[in-house]
């Protein structure tokens, strides 16, 4: 046996058979789904109705909340993420700092802590009575904190916590392009009379940028309820981004598979352009060194 | 122009020059560890911050359920003191006099005044003092309990829910570590058809959203194979790999230099053989982080558990079936300790592998 392609499509079958039995055509399963009106609970009963649920998508109000609360979300998270990873990753690459490979260990802890974990963990710490949040920080300033961890406005702050705490991967990969930096462009710069804030946003951000670039591909998909390194599970039921939660909703809620395969295909499709802009984009602001010409 | 006059950059410069000059070293170094001091503590404090709820959590678990009703009672385990006599146990309050604060057991509690009785001195008979004693302080020590623990092994069937994660980890790495190391191989080595369009929809595949897919494959599951409450839908399609894994394998077994493949090749090994003695040995440490990928996906999963074995909570993992208790035991101490028991093993593999695991592997995968 060479090198061949028969001995390589042998090698890759696996992947093929999977590629066909769990994406492609459960894929186009779920399109054909989309253009009909599948009820869970009259199964036998389905009805190709067309670019019915995809006309109805775009008058229910519902999805135009939930998308702006996805984006909203997004926008707000994703710079966050990044600045926080970004940060951490400097401080913690500084070889002044003692005891750094426990540190780093801490620091990336949280990220893998399962969600359910995280969940109980951060609404026992912000409950009214026993919570540490009002005793020991908000109490003794005078001030209360929510009498209900229960609402709608502390989902998007848990929501918001569980990013920040999700940002182990990001630091790591950015620790990593840190620490391949070439010494000497930096000492010359130095030489050369750059201070520190120069030399960052001068010289280590351009070199880093391909570490930049994917820890922003991973958050984003993170905000929009997938998972590319680690994954944790999801908070609530069924949901990790406002827009997941209402396809969760309409599935197995109001079990209406046709409409929620029409959500389900538009959500798909944004994510793609999302990804795709980014990719687009990057080869303006993103270093690639075997890229050069 | 007078020779007085300076600007900023004229004094800095002449500062720099006194630090650097041999008579101003030790005010360098001075200066130099003062700033890794303040560097070193203030990562630390923010640390703290950033795991403050951790702390919280594990000090909740280990803390009497007494504790949390009472708004005096100290943020660590503690429990009251009390004082028994006459066969009857009384807690001990910090009670104000005019002398000073007394140490009293509450004998006779009323509205407005109650009857105390001092445990150094119980033959002085009762003492009267006026005011609310709810407004009182109690005297606590440091008492950490197990109960909350005890509380969760008697109402849930805990060890067993360990057991099924763990069972779930183990043949779940089996199946995702040989299947994702041989397609990656077959991506990193070979002339595939198509050049490389397969790899790129590898990488599409990664972002397609569960939601996508999950309708139909769940009929597929519980219609065609009817694997609905068992295992075999949450591991047999890792046995097909997973596509980040993929991904990363192949990216680190392409950084190996074909050479060396070159060299066994002649020496008369087949692909299988060089994978095995030339590829794996170098790249091993890429496989471990993918194992440890796995391990925390799998430890942490809760999705697909909660689609398929709803119905048999006897074969739930840890993470799924901790979900539960939210409505079983809406107590603080017993959900923060049943947080503290699914995250423990995480943990652990986290610190023993911390060696593996916080080198510069991601990137390498991530690099073109």
């Amino acid at each position: 046996m060479r090198f061949d392609r028969a001995f390589g499509l042998l090698l890759i079958t696996p992947w093929l058979v999977g590629l066909l039995l769990f994406k492609l055509l459960p894929i186009l399963a779920s399109l054909g789904i989309s253009f009909t009106d599948f009820y869970l609970l009259s199964p036998d009963h389905i009805r190709f109705i067309g670019l019915h649920n995809y006309a109805r998508l775009l008058r229910d109000p519902a999805v135009g909340y939930v998308f702006f609360a996805t984006l909203a979300l997004a926008l707000f998270t994703v710079p966050l993420q990044l600045v926080a990873s970004l940060g951490l990753a400097s401080l913690l690459s500084s070889p002044r700092l003692k005891g750094r490979t426990l540190l780093r260990t801490l620091f990336f802890l949280p990220s893998i802590i399962p969600s359910v974990a995280v969940l109980f963990m951060w609404q026992g710490f912000m409950q009214p009575t026993t919570g540490w949040l009002n005793r020991l920080i908000l109490g003794p300033l005078g001030l209360t904190g929510f009498d209900n961890v229960y609402t709608e406005g502390i989902r998007s702050l848990l929501m918001l916590i569980g990013s920040l705490w999700s940002i182990g991967p990001g630091m790591l990969i950015m620790l990593a392009a840190l620490h391949s930096l070439p010494r000497e462009i930096e000492e010359s710069a130095r030489i050369d009379g750059a201070g520190p804030i120069l030399r960052f946003f001068a010289i280590t951000l351009p070199l880093i940028s391909p570490a930049v670039f994917f820890t922003l591909v991973i958050n984003l998909v993170g905000a929009f309820g997938g998972v590319i390194l680690l994954d944790r599970g999801n908070f609530f039921s069924g949901s990790s981004s406002p827009l997941d939660g209402y396809i969760s909703d309409v599935m197995f809620g109001d079990f209406e598979l046709g409409y929620a395969s029409s959500l389900a295909w538009m959500f798909f499709i944004l994510v793609m352009i999302v990804v795709i802009l980014l990719f687009r984009t990057s080869r303006r602001w993103v270093y690639f060194p075997d890229q050069e010409h | 122009m007078s020779p007085v006059r300076r600007t900023l950059p004229d004094i800095i410069s002449k500062l720099r020059q006194r630090w650097y000059a041999p008579s101003g070293y030790l005010s360098l170094r001075v200066w130099d560890s003062f700033g890794s001091g303040l560097l070193n503590l203030m990562v630390i404090g923010l640390l703290v911050v950033y795991l403050f709820p951790i702390l919280f959590m594990v000090i909740t678990a280990f803390t009497p359920s007494e504790q949390l009703g009472d708004r005096y009672a100290p943020v660590y385990p503690a429990r009251q003191l009390r004082y028994s006599y006459a066969g009857k146990d009384y807690r001990i309050y910090n009670v104000p006099f005019e002398a000073g604060v007394r140490q009293l057991a509450l004998v006779k509690p009323g509205p407005k005044a109650s009857e105390f009785m001092d445990p150094q001195d119980p033959e002085a008979g009762l003492i009267y003092w006026d005011g609310s004693w709810r407004t009182l302080r109690g005297v606590y020590e440091f008492s950490p309990t197990l109960d909350n623990f005890d509380l969760l092994f008697g109402a849930t069937r805990f060890p067993r829910m360990m057991q099924n994660s763990l069972a779930l980890v183990v043949i779940g790495e089996i199946g995702v570590l040989i299947s994702s190391t041989i397609v990656a191989y077959g991506f990193s080595r070979f002339p595939l058809p198509g050049g490389n369009l397969l790899f790129y929809i590898l990488i599409a595949t990664i972002l397609i959203p569960e939601k996508v897919t999950l309708i139909p494959t769940y009929f597929m599951v519980v219609r065609v194979l009817d694997w609905n409450g068992s295992w075999l839908p949450l591991l047999v399609p890792l046995f097909f790999g997973n596509a980040v894994y993929i991904f990363l394998l192949r990216q680190n077994f392409k950084s190996i230099p074909k050479d060396l493949d070159e060299a066994a090749m002649l020496d008369g090994a087949g692909p299988l053989r060089i994978l095995f003695s030339v590829v794996l040995p170098q790249t091993w440490p890429v496989v471990i982080t993918v194992a440890l990928l796995h391990f925390y996906y799998a430890w942490n999963e809760t999705r697909q558990a909660a689609l398929y074995l709803g119905i048999r909570p006897d074969l739930a993992p840890v993470s799924f079936g901790v979900q539960n208790f939210q409505s079983l035991a809406p107590i603080q101490n017993v959900l923060q300790a049943s947080a503290l028991l699914v995250m423990i093993i995480p943990v652990i593999v986290l610190f023993i592998s911390q060696r593996y695991f916080m080198r510069d592997m991601l990137i390498t995968g991530m690099e073109k």
